[in-house]
C-alpha cells in the first residue's frame, strides 16, 4: 500500500466519520422528553406565559386591529425584540406597532396610534378601558 | 400529521409528470426526489401566480391550477421520446439501513415540538400566517416599515410551501416540519441515484450515509433545508450536464437551481456562482483542446452552455422583478454599503481569521481540503466546477460579512455555520467520490479511466 493510498483511505474514512448524523441517530433510541423539553418555548423562557397571553389577545381582537405591547422588559436587546416579533406571529391578521427601535428610541406616536394597548407582566396607568383582563395582562384602550 | 403527509404526498404526485417531462428516463430513487423538489417548486409558482392575478387562495383555486399545470406537463412527457436508460438501478446495501435510521432520527427531532426556531416565527413562519390569513401575499404587509425585521425582500418559496401545507389541514406548527423531512429525503433519493452512476453500491451508500447527516438542516423552520435541497441537486444536476453533456442533466439543473434561488438570495448568489464557474471551467477546458486541434471555439461552447442555464434565470426573474418594483426593504445592500466595505477592508485579516475560528466543524473542512490534495490531479481537473462553485461562494459569503450592516461578531455568530452548511453537499459528493474512485481504479490505474462515469454520455436534445 502506498502512502497516497493510506492517505486517501484515511481522508475518506474522517469525511465519513466527520459527517456521519449520530446524534440524528440517537435520536431514534432515546428519551426524547428531555429534548422536547429544551425546544419547546425555548425562546419563551424569559416570560413562559406570554404565548398564552398573545393567544388570548388573539380571541378577543379582530384582523384590522392595531396593538401596541408593553412588557416588563422596554430595552429591545432586553426582551422588547422578543416581545414584539412574538407578539407579531401569533397576532396576525392584526397590525403589531413597536414602541420601541432597535436603537432604542421610544415611539410614543405609535402608543397613540394603536387601537389597543397590550399589558403583561406590568400595571399601566393611563386612562384607558379595560377590554379584556387575564392573569397576566390585560388588553386596554385608551380614553382619548 | 395525516393532513401534512397528503399534502406531501400531493406535491410529489404533482411533481411526477414534471419530472418526467425534463428527464424521460428517469426512475427509481431519482425520479421520487426530483418530483417532490418539483411539486415544491411548482406549487410556489401556483400561489405566486394566483396571487399575482387577484385569485385568492383556496384548496379549490390552488388544486384546479395545479391539475392544469399536471396534464399539461403528462402530455408533455408523453410527447418527449423516450432516451433509453441512463440511469443505473441503485442496489441497496447495508449502509442504507443506517440512512433510514438517520431519517428516522430526524423527522422525529423535526415534529418533537412546534417549530421553535427564532427565524421562524419572526421571518418564514409569520409570512406564510399572514400570506394564509390573507389568501394572497400581502405587500402591504411587507412594505410596513415596521415589518422590515422579517426581510420582506427574501424570496418566498418556503413560506408559500408552508401556505399550500396548511391550505390542505390548517395550521399547524408542529407538522411543517415534515416538509423539511421531505426536502432532505428528497435530496438524499438523488444524491444516491446520481452516487450509483459513478460508484460501487458500497460507496454510493456510505457517500448517501454521509451526507444524510449534513443534507439534512437542524435549522428547522428556516429556509435552509429547501435550500440546500434545490441548490445541492442543481450544482450535481449541472455537474453531470457538464461532464456528460446530457441535455436531461442541464435540464435539471437549471430548474433547481431557479427554485433554489426562489427559497433565499443565497440562492441568487449561487446561481452567479454557478455561471462564473461553468464560463471559468468552458473556457479553460476549451481553450486547452484549441491549443491541441486549432477547431474549438471557446466562445460558443461557453455561450452554449449558459444559454442551457436560460430557466435558472427565468425562475429567478420574476421575484427580482417584484422586489425592485414593490421597493422591499433589503438589509445587507441597505445604506453605503462601499463606505462599510471601504472601512472594513483595512481589517479583512481579522474578519477572516473570526470566520475561521467560528467555522463549523473546522476538522470536516480540513478534511475536505486533504482530500482535494490527495486526489489525483486529473480528477482535481474533473471535479473543477464544483470545486470553483464552492470557491465563489465562499467569497460571496465573506463579502457579505464585509458590507453588512449589522455588528460582523453577531452577524457571524448567527449566520455563518448555516451558510457553510449550504454549500457543503456537492463539495463533500465530489472529494468523496474523486477519492473513491482513486481507489477503486487502484495506484497504477490513468486516473481519467478512474475518474470516467461508469455509464457513457447520451445527449437526447
Amino acid at each position: 500500500m502506498t502512502l497516497r493510498r493510506a492517505l486517501t483511505i484515511l481522508c475518506l474514512a474522517a469525511i465519513v466519520a466527520m459527517s456521519i448524523g449520530v446524534r440524528l441517530m440517537q435520536v431514534v433510541f432515546v428519551d426524547r422528553e428531555p429534548l422536547a423539553r429544551a425546544l419547546d418555548g425555548f425562546y419563551d423562557r424569559q416570560w413562559p406565559q406570554y404565548p398564552h397571553f398573545l393567544a388570548d389577545l388573539r380571541e378577543h381582537t379582530k384582523p384590522g386591529d392595531t396593538i401596541a405591547v408593553v412588557v416588563p422588559a422596554m430595552g429591545w436587546d432586553d426582551g422588547y425584540s422578543y416581545a414584539y416579533y412574538r407578539a407579531s406571529y401569533f397576532l396576525t391578521g392584526r397590525e403589531v406597532l413597536p414602541l420601541v427601535t432597535p436603537d432604542n428610541r421610544r415611539l410614543p406616536q405609535n402608543f397613540l396610534a394603536a387601537k389597543y394597548i397590550a399589558v403583561f407582566g406590568v400595571r399601566l396607568r393611563v386612562p384607558a378601558d379595560v377590554i379584556w383582563q387575564g392573569d397576566q395582562g390585560a388588553l386596554l384602550r385608551l380614553r382619548r | 400529521m395525516t393532513a401534512t403527509l397528503v399534502a406531501i404526498l400531493s406535491l410529489t404526485v404533482l411533481g411526477i409528470p414534471i419530472a418526467l417531462s425534463v428527464d424521460r428516463s428517469s426512475r427509481g430513487p431519482m425520479i421520487i426526489g426530483t418530483s417532490f423538489l418539483y411539486g415544491s417548486g411548482t406549487m410556489f409558482l401556483v400561489l405566486l401566480t394566483l396571487s399575482l392575478a387577484h385569485i385568492r387562495w383556496t384548496l379549490i383555486s390552488v388544486s384546479v391550477s395545479a391539475l392544469a399545470i399536471f396534464c399539461a406537463a403528462a402530455v408533455i412527457a408523453r410527447r418527449r421520446p423516450a432516451t433509453g436508460n441512463r440511469q443505473r438501478p441503485a442496489r441497496p446495501h447495508v449502509f442504507d439501513l443506517l440512512t433510514i435510521v438517520t431519517i428516522a432520527g430526524y423527522s422525529l427531532f423535526a415534529t418533537l415540538v412546534p417549530l421553535w426556531e427564532w427565524d421562524f416565527w419572526a421571518i418564514w413562519g409569520l409570512k406564510a400566517k399572514v400570506f394564509l390569513e390573507t389568501g394572497a401575499i400581502d405587500w402591504r404587509f411587507l412594505q410596513s416599515h415596521w415589518n422590515t425585521f422579517l426581510h420582506p425582500d427574501y424570496p418566498l418559496l418556503v413560506p408559500l410551501n408552508f401556505d399550500f401545507v396548511a391550505l390542505a389541514g390548517g395550521w399547524n406548527d408542529r407538522w411543517l416540519g415534515l416538509l423539511f423531512v421531505a426536502w432532505g429525503m428528497a435530496l438524499l433519493f438523488i444524491i444516491r441515484a446520481m452516487a450509483a452512476r459513478e460508484m460501487t453500491p458500497f460507496y454510493a451508500s456510505l457517500l448517501t450515509l454521509g451526507l444524510a447527516g449534513i443534507a439534512v438542516s437542524t435549522n428547522i423552520g428556516l429556509a435552509e433545508g429547501a435550500l440546500i435541497a434545490f441548490s445541492s441537486a442543481g450544482v450535481l444536476f449541472v455537474r453531470t450536464g457538464l461532464l456528460d453533456d446530457d441535455a436531461a442533466s442541464w435540464r435539471n439543473g437549471a430548474l433547481m437551481l431557479g427554485f433554489a434561488a426562489n427559497c433565499k438570495n443565497e440562492g441568487m448568489a449561487l446561481l452567479v456562482a454557478v455561471t462564473l464557474a461553468m464560463l471559468a471551467v468552458s473556457w479553460s477546458r476549451v481553450l486547452t483542446v484549441s491549443q491541441e486541434n486549432h477547431t474549438a471555439r471557446p466562445r460558443n461552447r461557453a455561450t452554449a452552455r449558459l444559454l442551457r442555464l436560460w430557466p435558472a434565470y427565468a425562475l429567478a426573474a420574476p421575484w427580482l422583478v417584484l422586489r425592485a418594483t414593490r421597493a422591499l426593504a433589503t438589509d445587507i445592500a441597505g445604506g453605503s454599503a462601499l463606505v462599510r466595505l471601504m472601512a472594513r477592508l483595512p481589517h479583512a485579516h481579522l474578519i477572516l481569521g473570526y470566520l475561521a475560528a467560528k467555522l463549523y466543524k473546522p476538522w470536516f473542512w480540513v478534511a475536505l481540503l486533504a482530500g482535494i490534495l490527495i486526489a489525483p490531479a486529473a480528477a482535481r481537473r474533473r471535479e473543477a466546477f464544483v470545486l470553483l462553485v464552492t470557491a465563489i461562494q465562499l467569497v460571496f459569503f465573506a463579502g457579505a460579512y464585509f458590507v453588512t450592516p449589522h455588528d460582523i461578531h453577531w452577524h457571524v455568530l448567527t449566520s455563518w455555520a448555516r451558510l457553510t452548511g449550504q454549500i457543503t453537499v456537492p463539495i463533500t459528493f465530489v472529494v468523496f467520490l474523486m477519492l473513491a474512485n482513486s481507489l477503486r481504479g487502484g495506484e497504477d490505474a490513468p486516473h481519467d479511466e478512474a475518474t470516467r462515469p461508469a455509464v457513457p454520455a447520451r445527449s437526447d436534445q
